[in-house]
């Protein structure tokens, strides 16, 4: 049997920043990704914070573009209240350019990476793993980081975590339409090729958060939706993604244009900290611990800053008390971690909705001149909701 | 455009055996029963995997994107889902 210091199930953002974290401590590292390459079968909008990933991974990060502005827009029916921001430090990128290039930056580090495998089951003795199987064999460590991403199913076949459930997680789908760079430019209005925007849509009813990418080439568009209204009110999700890009004009731009890709992810929208983290010499990071705000999709930087805490769990094989203890200091994973409650209010309640009707309503008093209105209404509104959308939208950012 | 066409522009190979498989037949008849068609997978499907003919739900695995998402709609933990073997599957490119 193959025998390792460490074996790293995935390799995302998580499994990448464990095995460069545990190979740059001189460990022998194997990640076992499923894939035929790193990335192949991830799924992501992406806009991602460019330094944060360079700070752990080093220069050299490929990406599309530099995001130079972000509308927000809040739909109340087909009406939307913009809001825009001029963000610093984000980029847009595709997974499989982005993924091999972390993979190749822990191998480089030392770490073995296997494509086209796909991790079983733990073996376990006494409460501690011994050896993995795989569908091409047996491997055995003294550790284990499970970087599974959201279908973290060896995670929960060694029962360290349940699966999600429709309420609390999201269904997203995705296109990624070709269109080329000078068209790109002049249909968003982009004064080059290296200059990008980005356009993030909330929608009440149905609940629906959407996104438009401009990468070099092409334009990334997708929405999450909750999974529990999808089935009670038997949507289909690709049916709400067409109905989306039409109400949004999104479909009107991208007429003539050929589809160049069609995916879909689910996304956790509940897990840490109400989540188990570990279990033995075994660490879970990332989309398996439920590390990603699904209004905002930031999953990437939390699942990097715990994937480096996992892969330094498992060379130091730190009680989970202690990991768990990690986790929560780290400002990355600390910031989800607090807005459970309001991420949860957002899906089970209706605040999605009130927010809108509220920011439609004061702006319509403001318009027609009805001072007095938009007086009542932030009156009525201001203690529970103004602070909650004044965080949402620094969120955004 | 159907769910068809989208589905093409994905690259996929074929493991010949499937991933996906429905636990128990009867359990679909008390799904139906209770939800109507279409049940939780046929409609949260994103490709189109599951379909409901002859009193049975059906499964094109060679459809599926892989998302996960009928694993966790189905009120009876009724399906078997699993990974496609030795790297099958879709296999992304701008995803
Ligand atoms: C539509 C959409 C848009 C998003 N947009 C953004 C965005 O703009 N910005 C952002 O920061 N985040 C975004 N996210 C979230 C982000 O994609 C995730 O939070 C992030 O990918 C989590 O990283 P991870 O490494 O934990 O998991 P993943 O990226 O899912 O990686 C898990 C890896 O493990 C492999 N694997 C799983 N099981 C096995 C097994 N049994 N054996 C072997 N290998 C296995 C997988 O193939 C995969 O490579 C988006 C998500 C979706 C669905
Ligand atoms: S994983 Fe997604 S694509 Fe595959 S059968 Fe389930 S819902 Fe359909």
């Amino acid at each position: 049997m193959l025998d390792y210091d460490i074996v790293v199930v995935g390799a995302g953002p998580a499994g990448s920043a464990a095995a460069l974290k545990a190979a740059s401590e001189g460990k022998k590292v194997l990640v076992i990704e499923r894939g035929p390459e790193p990335g192949s079968k991830n799924v992501s909008g992406a806009m991602i914070r460019k330094d944060y990933v360079t700070s752990v991974f080093g220069e050299d990060m490929p990406f599309e573009r530099n995001v130079e502005t972000i509308k927000l827009s809040l739909y109340n029916g087909n009406k939307p209240v913009n809001i825009e921001f001029h963000p610093r430090g984000l980029v847009t990128t595709g997974r499989l350019k982005f993924d091999k290039w972390l993979s190749s930056v822990s191998e480089k580090a030392g770490a073995m990476v296997i494509p086209k495998t796909t991790a079983l089951k733990l073996n376990w003795e006494n409460g501690v793993a011994k050896s993995l199987t795989t569908d091409r064999g047996e491997v055995s460590a003294k550790s284990f980081v499970l970087a599974e991403g959201v279908n973290s199913l060896v995670s929960m076949e060694s029962g360290i975590k349940g699966d999600w459930t429709p309420e609390n997680s999201v269904q997203a789908v995705k296109m990624v339409y070709s269109i080329k760079k000078s068209d790109l430019n002049t249909l968003f209005d982009l004064p080059d090729d290296n200059t990008g925007m980005s356009w993030r849509m909330i929608t009440s009813d149905p609940l629906i958060a959407g996104f438009m990418y401009t990468y070099k080439d092409s334009l990334a568009v997708g929405i999450g939706s909750p999974i529990k209204e999808l089935i009670d009110r038997k949507i289909r999700p690709e049916k709400l993604l067409d109905d989306f890009l039409a109400m949004t004009g999104i479909a009107e731009k991208v007429k003539g244009y050929s589809l160049r890709e069609y995916s879909a992810k689910i996304i956790p929208e509940g897990g840490f900290p109400d989540i188990n983290v570990a279990k033995g010499n075994v660490y879970l990071c990332g989309d398996a611990i439920g590390l990603v705000d699904p209004l905002t999709f930031d999953g990437i930087t939390p699942a990097i800053a715990s994937g480096t805490l996992a892969g330094e769990a498992a060379v130091y094989n730190y009680d989970k008390e202690i990991y768990r203890y990690n986790l929560m200091k780290n400002p990355e994973i600390s910031k989800i971690a607090k807005e459970r409650k309001l991420e949860t209010d957002f899906m089970t309640g209706n605040k999605a909705g009130e927010y809108i009707n509220m920011v439609s309503s004061m702006l319509e008093g403001w318009a027609s001149g009805d001072l007095m209105g938009i007086r009542n209404t932030m009156v009525s509104n201001y203690r529970n909701l103004i602070p909650d959308l004044m965080t949402f939208v620094m969120r955004m950012r | 455009m159907r769910t068809e066409e989208k589905l093409y522009t994905l690259r996929y190979k074929k493991d010949d055996k499937s991933h996906l498989a429905i636990k128990d037949v009867n359990t679909c008849l008390e799904c139906t029963a209770k939800y109507g068609e279409p049940q939780p997978c046929v409609s949260i499907c994103p490709a189109n995997v599951f379909s409901w003919q002859n009193n049975r739900i059906v499964i094109g695995y060679e459809n599926c994107v892989e998302c996960g998402a009928s694993r966790i709609a189905c009120p009876y933990e009724n399906i078997d889902w699993n990974y496609p073997r030795f790297g099958k599957g879709i296999a992304l490119r701008y995803a």
